[in-house]
């Protein structure tokens, strides 16, 4: 089965997660922009990491066959930094442009402050110019008032519900986030967030539809195979492949596919790979050899 | 010779791209705002990807000097034609730190364009740095648009310089066939470089690729 991981983070990731994740049958991934685990001091450092993802990253990602994807916005932890957060906001512009960007995020609310409630709606504004969908980050805190909160500002923006995805759900706010008309994501944590067997239990309760999930794995402790891990744990729920399917690739696929930029090739499969793409001292290969598919 | 690239573009485009190159085309009588150019410049990819170019837009491009015109697309042309057009509104001495900035700044496909347009910008001789830098690039597809079907290095890298793109096309096992003029710079040097790249290769138990004789077989014209 196919499968698509429409939030991780990949630039903390190493080579074994791409090769694990592409064995496990994940052919397409976005990454959205968020924060890196520390501040950044200067608007220069969201630049370089910018370009990293709608560069570097993606050339990664090809090596094992992945697409790779990005978000771009002002993440709500760092709205909170005068240091950057203008200066962020006028880059976005730029970066919205770029082939690879197939939406706006991940962006909302942190600590749910007056910044990140500014910069929150500007950037709505933003997805509305671009015309994007909105990947949007719940607050881990006060979480459920914080989705409320959410879905009011997302309301009053205008935009169509149907672009966007409010993601990070848990037992309490599902049906809140169903019932705005946005989209409703799941990220699958060790721990915390939510879990594989909690997340089949949600999908034999309330369908599939709008209902997607990912790892929102990153710099922590986070698993990057917890989409896989939660299709098998669906499938041992007694749940239907075809519903299974939709949860974990038609409706990431028909969401982030509103971009109208989501090019996963003729066959929307994966794609070739070619690993003498790389080479030399910096090359991710270092001395294996190279695994070249043939061209169709 | 460089005015093609702008009669392609504006000949192709209608509609929705028509409206959009309209809104952020450059102006002529002052400078360029960098944040506005560049997000012009990598927008034109995804607005231009349904147009294709036409036999006789291959031909007046070849004609111009484009080496392997029949690989470009639109969107390159369109670039080529929005740094022609920038810099046309540039004082001289800000046009290579321009350039620089957008290459560095730019997605793959935007780096590429850029060092495919190198030999169509005016004096060309200023952009050395930029393209001897770009050489450095671990993605292939922006060494290859620098190293292959681009008659900028032989036209203007140094030998040191050109040498080590040579031997870097080897080790990727880019075809050193598509280098353009290449016969002209195959130096005792870069000849002797090659070799010691097969010894090498040979003492490791290695096989040594079919390029190398290639190499050592051409004659400075």
């Amino acid at each position: 089965m196919k499968m698509f991981d429409h939030h991780i983070h990949m630039t903390s990731r190493t080579t074994d997660d791409y090769q694990a994740m592409a064995d496990a049958g994940i052919v397409a991934l976005i990454e959205p922009a968020f924060w890196l685990g520390q501040p950044r001091t200067h608007v220069g450092a969201f630049e370089d990491y910018f370009l990293s993802l709608v560069g570097w990253e993606r050339f990664r990602a090809k090596q094992f066959g992945i697409h790779h994807f990005c978000t771009i916005g002002l993440n709500p932890k760092e709205a909170n930094n005068p240091d950057v957060a203008d200066g962020v906001m006028d880059l976005l512009p730029i970066y919205l442009e770029k082939e690879s960007c197939v939406g706006v995020g991940e962006i909302g609310f942190d600590d749910q402050t007056a910044e990140e409630t500014r910069h929150f709606e500007a950037q709505m504004q933003l997805a509305v110019d671009y015309e994007l969908p909105v990947l949007i980050h719940t607050p881990h805190r006060d979480k459920k008032v914080g989705t409320e909160r959410t879905i009011d500002l997302v309301k009053a923006s205008g935009i169509e519900p149907g672009r966007v995805l409010i993601d990070h759900n848990t037992e309490e706010t599902l049906a809140l986030t169903l019932d705005s008309g946005c989209w409703a994501g799941h990220s699958i944590y060790p721990h915390t967030k939510m879990d594989e067997a909690r997340m089949a239990s949600l999908v034999q309760q309330f369908g599939t539809e709008r209902i997607t999930i990912n790892s929102a794995a990153d710099w922590g402790v986070s698993d990057p195979l917890k989409v896989p891990k939660t299709v098998a744990a669906m499938r041992e729920a007694g749940i239907a492949e075809s519903d299974i399917e939709t949860v974990v690739w038609h409706n990431p696929v028909a969401f982030f596919g509103q971009s109208d930029r989501l090019d996963l090739g003729e066959h929307g499969g994966r794609p070739r790979i070619d690993q003498s793409e790389l080479w030399e001292g910096n090359s991710v290969l270092r001395g294996q050899e190279a695994v070249v598919e043939p061209a169709e | 010779m460089s005015d093609c690239f702008n009669d392609i573009l504006w000949a192709r485009i209608d509609g929705p791209a028509r409206v959009w190159l309209e809104r952020v085309w450059p102006r002529a009588d002052e400078a360029p705002v960098a944040t506005k150019f560049r997000a012009a410049f990598a927008g034109a990819a995804r607005r231009l990807r349904d147009y294709s170019l036409k036999p006789e837009d291959i031909k007046l491009l070849t004609d111009a000097g484009v080496i392997g015109a029949g690989d470009w697309q639109l969107d390159n042309v369109a670039r080529t034609a929005l740094l022609l057009r920038a810099l046309a509104a540039l004082p001289g001495d800000e046009r290579a730190a321009f350039v620089r900035q957008i290459y560095l700044r730019g997605d793959f496909r935007e780096q590429a364009a850029v060092l495919r347009s190198l030999s169509f910008l005016p004096q060309p001789e200023q952009f050395l740095e930029l393209a001897i830098d770009a050489c450095r690039t671990n993605v292939l597809d922006v060494f290859e648009a620098i190293a292959c079907e681009n008659a900028y290095p032989a036209a203007h890298f140094p030998e040191a310089n050109f040498n080590q793109m040579v031997l870097k096309a080897i080790f990727l096992a880019v075809l050193v066939g598509r280098i353009a003029d290449l016969a002209d710079r195959a130096t005792p040097e870069l000849k002797r470089m090659v070799v010691a790249f097969a010894s090498e290769r040979r003492a490791a138990g290695r096989a040594v690729p079919d390029d190398v004789d290639m190499i050592v077989n051409l004659d400075a014209a």
